[in-house]
């Protein structure tokens, strides 16, 4: 469905990740009209940059695309992507979201998404959708199943050469687009604004993000996925297909000295994923993986933590204490082994960090929400209710309001778009399509 | 460089705004393109002799590796370049068109 200006729907869903797609895919199945607000051009969130999901080994992309061509085909959906939101109000008569539309400087009425552009564009960028392991063009389409599939251009990287007004069969390209304020009005609301990885450039132990060949964890997803930037897994720093490879948990997590003093839930279990995933793509490498406690408590997930045992990943108790550059491209892991080395050293070709978990949205200002002592948004009834926050009609699902993994995150965005169902019955004493049914019957 | 836009619904004189208000971004985006051309052009060089790793197209490049395969792997995902077979600890690439050429043959 198309967008328009001011627009006035039952529910808005903030957050175009795995879990707003979810909730809005709820609400729409019981006929609510329903917004999904999302700051970056393609829903879909981090899940559908993820390679594959534990503990089954699904790939990613097969669960999260039909869901988002689902909200995206739905009548009952309209996607607002490319919007930075700069208020959300509740009064007596509902909530009212003001956002900027941000410029993608393309008529996306007009683009079919031929990629002619950005074949055309003659300047490449570091590609933060593939890790930086690659270039992506100033004007593309942000990856390859990216919905909505229209171009936008990065202002800043261009040169106004022309070329992609040239190259395009819709003259779509527009170089004077201006942002453009929006407000949706809604009778409920729900967060769903997910999480950030904790920056590698905080810990100076660990390099700072200045030693080479050691990347984050959603770097790694992006050399593990089949559309990866390689096609393979390879070190970053001269194309080497490393023979050792360790992880280090709880990186930028449990540290009170990178403000992160929560544990951040899902790294074990991804750890442990992406270590299968890399023991079947290379088969004679060593993986170690240097952890502090393995938190192993969803279903089936110590059967999973069992099997990565069983395939020959070492398992290494103990806390890393800093990171040095070595010979070769190595990197130098320096630790203190709690199984009786004591404080040791080990180089390993590539090393991923197990970042920290942040907030993906600071409502400070923008939404008059509670947030708990960890930032994340606070749900009032953590036990009976968790989607229920302390702001009457919004509610909220997913790592919003604390790290989860992708089962709990799906199950929470379904309860929130039930409650939000709830709300909206409460307040017009009928559900969506009754008064259809009632008028058929009579 | 510069190319008719006007087909672009941009008048002449928007166009001549927009290249006033950023030209500071311009500067630094033609100077990447030029800095582009020419790594492309060295590794594209290499490539037409035969295929290469990374530190063989380091060693005749100049490039540093990581830059090299950077650009091996950008030029890889607009099918410029192809992986070809293993070597060692590293994979060799190829240009397209002539590992296309190689099959057929």
């Amino acid at each position: 469905m198309d967008s328009s200006k001011n627009a006035v729907f039952d529910a808005v869903v903030i957050g175009g990740g795995i879990a707003g797609l979810q909730s809005a895919l709820d609400l729409a199945g019981q006929g609510y009209k329903t917004a999904v607000v999302e700051k970056d051009a393609s829903i879909g969130g981090k899940m559908i940059r993820l390679s594959k999901v534990f503990p089954t080994l699904d790939c990613a992309s097969c669960i999260t695309t039909p869901k988002m061509a689902a909200a995206a085909h739905h009548e009952n959906i309209t996607l607002y992507t490319w919007c930075d939101v700069q208020r959300v109000e509740k009064d007596a008569t509902g909530v009212s979201v003001s956002m900027i539309q941000r410029p993608r400087y393309v008529d996306i009425d007009k683009c079919i998404g031929c990629r002619k552009c950005e074949y055309n564009c003659p300047v490449l960028v570091p590609d933060t959708e593939q890790g930086g392991f690659s270039g992506r063009k100033a004007i593309r389409i942000p990856f390859s199943n990216a919905i909505p599939q229209k171009a936008l251009l990065d202002v800043e990287n261009c040169m106004l050469c022309g070329k992609c007004a040239d190259v395009c069969p819709t003259k779509a390209i527009r170089y004077d687009q201006k942002p453009e304020p929006r407000r949706i009005a809604a009778k409920t609301a729900i967060l769903a604004t997910g999480y950030e990885l904790s920056s590698v450039t905080g810990k100076p132990q660990y390099g700072n993000g200045d030693i080479p060949n050691v990347i984050d964890s959603l770097q790694m997803e992006r050399l593990l996925a089949p559309h990866g930037p390689y096609g393979r897994v390879l070190r970053p720093s001269d194309g080497m297909i490393p023979d050792s490879i360790a992880y280090v948990q709880c990186a930028g997590s449990r540290d009170a000295s990178m403000g992160v003093s929560y544990c951040s839930r899902f790294c074990c279990m991804y750890a442990v994923k992406q270590a299968m995933l890399l023991s079947g793509s290379l088969p004679l490498a060593d993986i170690t993986i240097y952890y502090m406690d393995i938190r192993a408590f969803g279903k089936n997930y110590e059967q999973f933590y069992q099997n990565a045992k069983a395939m020959g990943i070492e398992f290494v108790k103990a806390k890393v204490a800093s990171l040095d550059a070595g010979q070769g491209g190595a990197v130098t892991v320096r630790y203190e082994d709690q199984t009786g080395e004591g404080a040791t050293s080990r180089d390993h070709d590539l090393v991923v960090l197990s970042m920290g978990v942040l907030p993906g949205f600071a409502p400070g200002g923008v939404c008059p929400v509670g947030l708990g002592p960890d930032g994340f948004i606070q749900s009032v009834l953590p036990k009976l209710s968790p989607s229920v926050t302390d702001l009457e009609g919004v509610f909220v699902a997913g790592v919003a309001a604390g790290p989860k993994d992708i089962v709990d995150t799906i199950t929470e965005a379904g309860a929130a778009a039930m409650q939000a169902a709830k709300y909206l019955t409460a307040l017009s004493g009928k559900a969506p399509g009754a008064a259809n049914k009632e008028s058929s019957h009579e | 460089m510069s190319q008719d836009i006007s087909a672009a619904l941009v008048s002449k004189e928007t166009l001549k705004a927009l290249r006033a208000e950023r030209r500071d971004w311009i500067a630094g985006a033609s100077a990447l393109a030029r800095e582009n051309k020419k790594a492309r052009k060295a590794v594209m060089d290499r490539l037409a002799v035969a295929s290469a790793t990374v530190p063989e197209i380091t060693e005749a490049t100049g490039l540093p590796p990581d830059t090299a395969l950077w650009m091996v792997a950008s030029l890889k995902k607009f099918g410029e370049v192809v992986e070809s077979e293993k070597d060692g600890s590293f994979y060799r690439y190829a240009l397209a068109a002539e590992a296309a050429q190689a099959q057929e043959a």
